[in-house]
C-alpha cells in the first residue's frame, strides 16, 4: 500500500477512535459538573424566575389532583402539548429566524407516526412517541433543504406548501392501508388507565423538553442561531455555515414538534389528516405571539393563555351557531392583529415586570 | 515571506456595466495596502469577489497558494481570509460581546479561542477594539465609530491571516479615525496582512506604504502613496471631484 494512504487511512482511523473516545470523556466531563449543576439549581430555585417556575409547576400539577376533574386534567393536558409545540415553533422561527408557516407538517407527521407504530406494531406509547419526533426530525431535513434559499415570505409560503401537500395526501385516501384513510387511525390504547398518571408523564415529558430547548439556546448553537436570524450574510462572514445550522435548527424544532404532535394523537387516542391543517401552525404562531418571541418560555404563557383561558372564555359561543365552527382560527387571527398592533413584545415580559415588583415588595426590598 | 493573495484578471460585469475590469495584483504576506478610487470605481465589487460575496465572470483569485474562486464566504473565512463591510453589519439583538462570540465560534476562530474559552477571548478582542465597556450593550444603541470598531472586532474574532477592510474611515470624526488608525496599526504589528479601501488618499497616506488606484474596474497604478497621488491619470479619475485629498 502506498505509504500516503496507508497514512490517510491510519488518520483516518485514529480520527473515529478520538471521536468514540471522545464520547466516554464528554460523558465524564459532564458527570464531573453535575455537583455544580445541582448548586447552581438550587441557586436557581431561589432567584424571581426560579421560585415562579417552581411555583406554577407545583400548581399545574395540584389542580388535577385537588379537582379530581376530567374535563380540568384534559385541558391542561392539551395546554401541556401545545406549549411544547409552539416552544418548537420559537426556537425556529424567533431563534432562527425562519418563519415557518407549515409547522403543522411536523405535528401531524409525529401524531401519525405514534399513532401508527402503537395500533399497528403495537409498541408502547413512550417509544412510539420517540419514532414520531424521529420521523419528524427526517421531514425538518426534507422540508429544510429545499427551504434554505427562501427567506420572509417566501419561505413561510413555501413550508405552507409542505402542510397543503400532506393534508391533500392524506385526505386522498392513497395512504389508506397503512395510515388509514379520511378518518385517520383511532382507538389507541390510553396511555394508562389512570387520567392524572397520563397528565403527569405529559407534565415530565413537557418539563424535559423545556429544559433541552432552554439549555440549547443559552449554549453556543444559540449564539449562532440567533447570528443567521439578525443577519444571515454577516453570520457567513464570521465564518458560520449558516445551510448547516439553518438545518440543525429545522432538525431540532422538527423534534420537538413531532414530540408535541405524537402526545397529541396518543392523548386522544386518534388522530386525522385535519392535524396537517394550516390551522395547527397558526395555533404556534399565536401562542409564540402570546408570550413573546424568542423567549421559549413565554410559549408556556402563550399557550396557557390561549388554551386554557381564551378557549374556555369563548367556548359558550360556539353553541350559537355554524359561524363559531371556525371560532378558533377567528380568535386566533384576532389575537394575532391586536398582539402585533400593540404588544408586539408578548405579554410574558411585561407581565414579569410586574409580579418582580410584587415580589420585591413582599420581600420587603 | 511570500505572496499571500494573488488575484488575475478578476472581472465582473452587472447587466451592461463592469464593475470590474480585468483586475490582477499581488499582496505579500505582512503587507499593509490601500485599495483608492472615486465613488463606483468598483472596490466594494473587488472585496465581494474576493470574500466570495459575489461570483466572478472571469478570473482567479488564490489564497495562500490554494484557488478559493467559488468557494462560499464562511469557507474563505476559516481559511484566513475575513472581509468587513463598508455599512456596518452587525447582530443587532445580541449583545456586543456574542456579536464577536459568533466569530469566535467559527471553526477557525473556536481554535484559537480554545485554550481561554470562547466568552474570554471573545472579552479580550473586545478590550483591544476598545468596547469592553459596552460587552452587555446592544450594537443599536452604540454611535457610529463604536459600530466601526465592533465591525473590525468582530473579523478579529475569527483569527484572520488577512484582513479586508472597507472603507473603515467613512462617516467618522477625526478622532474615531484616530481610534481605529491605531487599532489597525496594531493588528498590522502582530503580523495581520492588511488591505483597505479609502475613496480618498487623504485618510490612507499616512497609514499604508503602497496603495492600488483603481477607476473604472481598473487599476490604473501601483506604488507608494506620494506617487499614486501624482500620477496622471488619477489626478484625471478624481478630477472635478475636488482632487485625490478631498
Ligand atoms: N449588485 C450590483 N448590481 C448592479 N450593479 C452593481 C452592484 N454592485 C455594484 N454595482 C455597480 O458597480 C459599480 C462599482 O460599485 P462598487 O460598490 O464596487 O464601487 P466602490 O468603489 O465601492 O464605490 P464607493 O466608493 O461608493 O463605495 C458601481 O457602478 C455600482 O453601481
Ligand atoms: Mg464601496
Amino acid at each position: 500500500m502506498p505509504k500516503k494512504i496507508r497514512r490517510k487511512l491510519s488518520d483516518a482511523v485514529s480520527g473515529s477512535k478520538n471521536f468514540f473516545l471522545g464520547i466516554p470523556r464528554a460523558t465524564r466531563n459532564l458527570y464531573k459538573e453535575i455537583p455544580h449543576q445541582v448548586k447552581s439549581f438550587k441557586e436557581w430555585i431561589f432567584t424571581f424566575r426560579g421560585s415562579l417556575t417552581i411555583l406554577c409547576i407545583i400548581g399545574t400539577i395540584l389542580i388535577p389532583l385537588i379537582t379530581m376533574d376530567d374535563y380540568i386534567t384534559t385541558i391542561l393536558i392539551s395546554f401541556l402539548i401545545f406549549s411544547i409545540f409552539a416552544a418548537s415553533w420559537d426556537l425556529l422561527a424567533g431563534f432562527t429566524g425562519q418563519t415557518s408557516f407549515g409547522h403543522s407538517v411536523f405535528f401531524g407527521v409525529g401524531a401519525y407516526v405514534a399513532a401508527a407504530f402503537v395500533k399497528m406494531a403495537g409498541l408502547p406509547w413512550f417509544f412510539s412517541m420517540i419514532i414520531g419526533a424521529v420521523v419528524a426530525v427526517l421531514v425538518g431535513l426534507i422540508v429544510g433543504i429545499p427551504c434554505l434559499r427562501l427567506k420572509g415570505p417566501y419561505l413561510a409560503l413555501g413550508t405552507m406548501a409542505f402542510s397543503l401537500i400532506l393534508f391533500n395526501l392524506f385526505m386522498s385516501g392513497e395512504l389508506k392501508d397503512i395510515l388509514g384513510s379520511t378518518e385517520g387511525i383511532s382507538g389507541l390504547p390510553a396511555m394508562s388507565e389512570d387520567l392524572i398518571i397520563t397528565f403527569l408523564y405529559i407534565l415530565i415529558i413537557m418539563i424535559i423538553s423545556f429544559v433541552i430547548l432552554i439549555i440549547i439556546i443559552k449554549s453556543n448553537i444559540g449564539t449562532i442561531f440567533k447570528a443567521i436570524r439578525d443577519d444571515e450574510s454577516a453570520a457567513d462572514a464570521s465564518g458560520i455555515n449558516t445551510t448547516k445550522y439553518k438545518l440543525i435548527a429545522f432538525m431540532i424544532s422538527g423534534f420537538f414538534a413531532g414530540i408535541a404532535g405524537s402526545l397529541f394523537s396518543l392523548n386522544s387516542r386518534a388522530v386525522n389528516p385535519s392535524v396537517f391543517l394550516a390551522l395547527y401552525s397558526f395555533y404556534a404562531i399565536v401562542m409564540v405571539a402570546l408570550g413573546g418571541l424568542a423567549t421559549i418560555s413565554g410559549s408556556v404563557l402563550g399557550a396557557f393563555v390561549y388554551w386554557v383561558i381564551l378557549n374556555e372564555l369563548f367556548k359558550p359561543l360556539g353553541m350559537w351557531g355554524t359561524v363559531f365552527l371556525f371560532f378558533p382560527t377567528l380568535i386566533s387571527a384576532i389575537i394575532l392583529v391586536i398582539m402585533i398592533r400593540f404588544a408586539e413584545q408578548g405579554i410574558l415580559k411585561p407581565a414579569l415586570e410586574h409580579l418582580r415588583e410584587f415580589y420585591d415588595f413582599l420581600l420587603g426590598r | 515571506m511570500g505572496v499571500i493573495l494573488e488575484v488575475k484578471n478578476l472581472t465582473k460585469k452587472f447587466g451592461g456595466l463592469t464593475a470590474v475590469n480585468d483586475f490582477s495584483f499581488e499582496i505579500q504576506r505582512g503587507e499593509f495596502i490601500g485599495l483608492i478610487g472615486p465613488n463606483g470605481a468598483g472596490k466594494t465589487t473587488v472585496f465581494n469577489l474576493i470574500s466570495g460575496f459575489e461570483k466572478p465572470n472571469a478570473g482567479s483569485i488564490r489564497f495562500d497558494g490554494m484557488d478559493i474562486t467559488g468557494l462560499k464566504p464562511f469557507q474563505i473565512v476559516n481559511l484566513g481570509l475575513v472581509r468587513t463591510f463598508q455599512l456596518v453589519r452587525s447582530f443587532h439583538y445580541m449583545s456586543v460581546l456574542d456579536n464577536v462570540s459568533v466569530a469566535c465560534l467559527s471553526p477557525r476562530g473556536k481554535k484559537a479561542a480554545e485554550k481561554v474559552g470562547i466568552d474570554q477571548y471573545a472579552s479580550r478582542i473586545l478590550s483591544e477594539v476598545g468596547l469592553i465597556d459596552k460587552a452587555r450593550f446592544p450594537p443599536v444603541i452604540l454611535p457610529h465609530g463604536d459600530l466601526r470598531r465592533l465591525e473590525i472586532g468582530k473579523a478579529a474574532g475569527t483569527n484572520p491571516q488577512i484582513l479586508l477592510l472597507d472603507e473603515p474611515f467613512s462617516g467618522l470624526s477625526y478622532e474615531e479615525q484616530e481610534h481605529i488608525h491605531a487599532l489597525i496599526r496594531r493588528l498590522s504589528n502582530e503580523g495581520v496582512t492588511i488591505f483597505i479601501t479609502g475613496h480618498v488618499l487623504r485618510e490612507l497616506m499616512n497609514l499604508v506604504p503602497r496603495v492600488i488606484a483603481m477607476h473604472q474596474g481598473k487599476v490604473i497604478t501601483d506604488g507608494p502613496p506620494q506617487e499614486v497621488a501624482n500620477h496622471k491619470l488619477v489626478l484625471e479619475a478624481y478630477l472635478g471631484r475636488g482632487g485625490v485629498f478631498a
